[in-house]
């Protein structure tokens, strides 16, 4: 089996473009994710393509991928969308490097993209509890903002956390994200802003959500030899993990971790030999604050409660010990929900090559983890450099 | 009919918000027809109402919902101007599918209907008298009000039903609503309406065949509350029987359940051997009075239903009951279809969980895999208790509902949604619900709350019901 390599990857900017399409940004995610690879990369060596979508608005509901992908000019090739909320893209991913690994694919396209301002606040909060256990969380009168909320609620009466510790998640993101161009909200906040903001969904205020992001993200997927051909420095996939959960906050043992991103951590650690300590740098999927702290703890970063400690002591801040969300994170970069997994990827791309806006000091070892819905499915990615840089 | 038929219990429900009348002076620089009134929910409508009265009076009989036989209810307002909602009802309250339905509207004289029905019936039979008028706020809107009251007949009851009369006259527009129209008017000429009223509901009254001069308790038709003291005057009764059977001042003008609540008011405080008479009054026009005999006291819980309140302002009353105006949200309802709604009934109105029989854990909803040991088993059928505990909770702002909501929320504000543990013997399990008749800010982890009937939402024109929780 050949290992499989990221040699290209590249994102649209992130924000509100309602005069856009998910075609027309998925042309920015793509040219940038061509233009990155080293060598001259001729597309007709992409020999498949999986691409993640929720496909809010209901625009393409049925085979947008394709749709994609010969607009894209990538004519005939075998497209695959995926949907897994959130996580579309991380799971697309993991297709893509299945599918390479495999061998019966030498190049293969992971991506995602979405548009969510198009329409009226109405129409998209209509989307945006659909992810849950519909049924039944939509129908009690909650969007997700309400489920992590519900999820924040119990953590601070379990560990006594504040809305400061909550906070500083925003603090930091907004900081990373205030150096990456393509951040959707790329500005700095202060505690004080973030701690002040109007409700959202009690305890979370509006600093302690995620916006409504249009955009779109790409990552070209090779095998040894072509990542060999193409790339100067191609980063390895060295582990890929992913885990499904019950869809529904309220169907779970606990309402303050999430047990799917607990064992898709696990199998990714395995996989790739290494623990939270080897890594150098973490993107994870802080759609609401809370999420972020839930991550700390479910990836193994620290012990149960122990998150807002590493918030205020400045661990995970670009100087610290194991720096997350470099890139500004959901919070400030932006979260087009098809298009965020690999989205993460770009940064850890970038990250691993010295590339980054903020850059991490000589990282080896990155992980990206996305969630769709409140857990039901996470994927978690390891990245590494490859030593010496080229293959 | 045997002789010894009667109520054997009763139930009330009378919504939280009230209305007081400085506000009703305030606003309109007039004297309030009433000192306070009920003003029903966004989220409730007569049948709400009369699930929970009907059920208080089951639960306080200690008998099987199953066992009742039939099921009566009279409203001037059913939720729809056509639809039966009588089986709606039946399924909320836990009754059997083969329990006869009946339902009487048309005036306020429906709530004897509904009683004379439940008292004629063989078996268990229950009563509801549930209402909840609208009229012009600047017109009968000043005095409107809402409750519901049920009466569970049986053999041997505490409170036997005596006798019935009734008296008729073509006599129209004393209170009426035209077709399509959700609001009750009156043409407002005293004297004609005083003594049409007067003469029926007294000429039916004094046609019961009971011992009038043991009468301690009278609910007389009470639009306001001189009316029953108007129509006593041809009565032999002392002012303090009516009194005890009038409740208009404290709850507004609730259609054919001011008269019922008054009932129960009236009964509240009956001793053995004494005799309670209704005078119920539809416009039209048609008077029909019940009589009672009280073989052994009967605790109606009446008044602490009335005492209990909360006051909001006028503006918000208006709010509540829709008048201040309501905009329409893009974006439709979940794609949650009616039929698959259906299938969950069961969980929405009663709690129905599962046990795994081979590892004893809970689900809810029961279906798929068992939740603990995650294999396919055929559960067994389980019925939560109501009574639970928040363990997470959020609040959803004005503007942050997903739109199947903002109607209901525009109205009644923002609202809580938690997730409630609920355990029992045989084990716990948790689910979402949306808390109501609550301050959202007040409520925390580890609050104590109780499941209620309610309105969820409303799509392609049809109202779904299913438990919300309130404090306890």
């Amino acid at each position: 089996m050949t290992d499989a390599y990221i040699i290209g990857a590249g994102q649209s900017d992130f924000g509100s473009f309602p005069s856009e399409s998910y075609r027309s940004l998925f042309d920015d995610a793509f040219d940038e994710a061509v233009e990155s690879v080293d060598a001259e990369f001729d597309t007709d060596r992409i020999d498949e393509a999986f691409l993640g979508t929720l496909g809010v608005g209901g625009r393409q509901l049925g085979l947008s991928g394709p749709a994609v992908t010969e607009h894209l000019g990538l004519h005939g090739i075998p497209t695959t969308r995926v949907e897994n909320a959130c996580a579309a893209s991380g799971y697309a991913l993991r297709q893509a490097v299945m599918a390479v690994r495999s061998g019966m694919v030498d190049v293969a396209l992971a991506g995602g993209y979405e548009v969510m301002t198009d329409m009226s606040g109405d129409h998209t909060k209509w989307w945006l509890g659909v992810s849950g256990e519909t049924e039944w969380e939509r129908l009690s009168g909650t969007t997700f903002a309400g489920v992590y909320a519900q999820m924040a609620s119990a953590y601070m009466r379990e560990h006594g956390a504040t809305k400061e510790d909550i906070s500083r998640v925003a603090v930091k993101n907004h900081a990373n994200g205030a150096q990456n161009p393509h951040a959707q909200l790329g500005f700095e906040c202060s505690l004080e802003d973030a701690m002040n903001a109007p409700d959202v969904a009690a305890p979370l205020n509006l600093y302690h959500c995620c916006p409504t992001t249009d955009g779109a993200s790409a990552v070209l997927v090779a095998s040894e030899d072509a990542a060999r051909e193409l790339s100067d420095a191609p980063v390895r996939v060295a582990g890929a993990g992913a885990a499904s959960g019950r869809v529904g906050l309220f169907q779970r043992d606990s309402l303050t971790r999430i047990p799917a991103s607990e064992t898709a951590a696990k199998r990714a650690y395995e996989a790739a030999g290494v623990g939270p300590a080897d890594l150098d740098f973490a993107e994870v999927h802080d759609c609401f604050a809370i999420a972020e702290l839930a991550a700390y703890e479910d990836l193994g970063f620290c012990d149960r409660g122990e998150a807002p400690r590493l918030l205020r002591e400045g661990v995970t801040d670009p100087d610290g010990d194991l720096p997350v969300n470099t890139s500004g994170g959901l919070k400030s970069k932006g979260h087009p929900i098809g298009a965020t997994g690999t989205g993460q990827v770009v940064e850890a791309f970038a990250q691993l090559r010295g590339d980054a806006h903020v850059q991490v000091a000589d990282p080896t070892v990155g992980l990206t983890h996305n969630v769709g819905g409140s857990g039901g499915g996470v994927t978690v990615h390891i990245f590494e450099r490859v030593d010496g840089g080229a293959l | 009919m045997s002789s010894e038929r009667g109520i054997v219990a009763t139930g009330v429900y009378i919504p939280q918000s009230r209305l007081d009348g400085d506000e009703i002076e305030a606003a309109w620089e007039t004297s309030a027809p009433v000192s306070r009134a009920a003003v029903p929910n966004a989220d409730e409508d007569t049948l709400t109402m009369a699930v929970t009265a009907g059920r208080d009076a089951i639960e306080s009989s200690s008998r099987e919902p199953r066992a009742v036989d039939h099921l009566a209810i009279g409203t001037t307002t059913p939720p729809l101007d056509e639809e039966e909602f009588a089986p709606r009802a039946a399924s909320a309250l836990g009754l059997r599918e083969d329990t006869e339905l009946d339902v009487a509207t048309q005036s306020p004289a429906a709530g004897a209907d509904a009683l004379l029905s439940a008292a004629a019936a063989d078996g268990p039979a229950l009563a509801v008298v549930s209402d909840a008028p609208t009229g012009n706020p600047a017109e009968v809107g000043q005095r409107v009000g809402a409750g519901a009251a049920a009466f569970l007949f049986d053999e041997s009851g505490a409170v036997v039903f005596a006798d019935a009369a009734t008296r008729s006259r073509d006599a129209p527009g004393i209170r009426f609503r035209e077709r399509g129209s959700d609001t009750v008017e009156q043409l407002a000429i005293t004297t004609y309406e005083r003594e049409t009223i007067r003469d029926l509901v007294s000429t039916a009254v004094d046609g019961l065949d009971v011992d009038h001069a043991a009468v301690t308790g009278a609910s007389l038709y009470q639009p306001t509350a001189d009316i029953p003291h108007r129509i006593a005057r041809a009565l032999p009764y002392e002012a303090e029987s009516v009194e005890r059977g009038t409740v208009v001042t404290d709850i507004g003008d609730a259609g054919a359940a001011t008269t019922a609540i008054g009932l129960l008011a009236a009964l509240e405080e009956s001793a053995p051997s004494s005799v309670t008479v209704a005078g119920f009054f539809g416009s039209g026009a048609t008077a029909i009075a019940l009589g009672f005999e009280t073989r052994a006291a009967i605790d109606t819980g009446v008044s602490a239903a009335i005492e209990n309140g909360v006051s909001i302002p006028y503006a918000a009353a208006l709010r509540e009951r829709g008048h201040l105006g309501e905009t329409e949200v893009a974006g439709g309802g979940a794609h949650v279809s009616l039929p698959s709604w259906q299938r969950t009934l069961p969980q929405r109105y009663r709690l129905e969980a599962g046990q795994c029989p081979d590892c004893g854990a809970v689900a809810f909803p029961p279906e798929g895999a068992c939740p603990d040991c995650h294999e396919r088993v055929a559960f067994d059928a389980l019925e939560l208790p109501r009574t639970g505990a928040i363990v997470a909770v959020t609040v959803i702002g004005q503007g942050g509902a997903p739109p199947e909501f903002v109607k209901v929320q525009r109205r009644d504000g923002p609202f809580a949604v938690a997730i409630v543990e609920v355990s029992s013997d045989d084990g716990a399990a948790r689910f979402p619900v949306q808390l109501t008749d609550c301050d959202p800010e007040a409520v925390s982890v580890g609050d104590r709350v109780v499941g209620r009937f309610r309105r969820i939402y409303s799509v392609e024109g049809v109202t779904r019901y299913g438990l919300k929780f309130v404090p306890e």
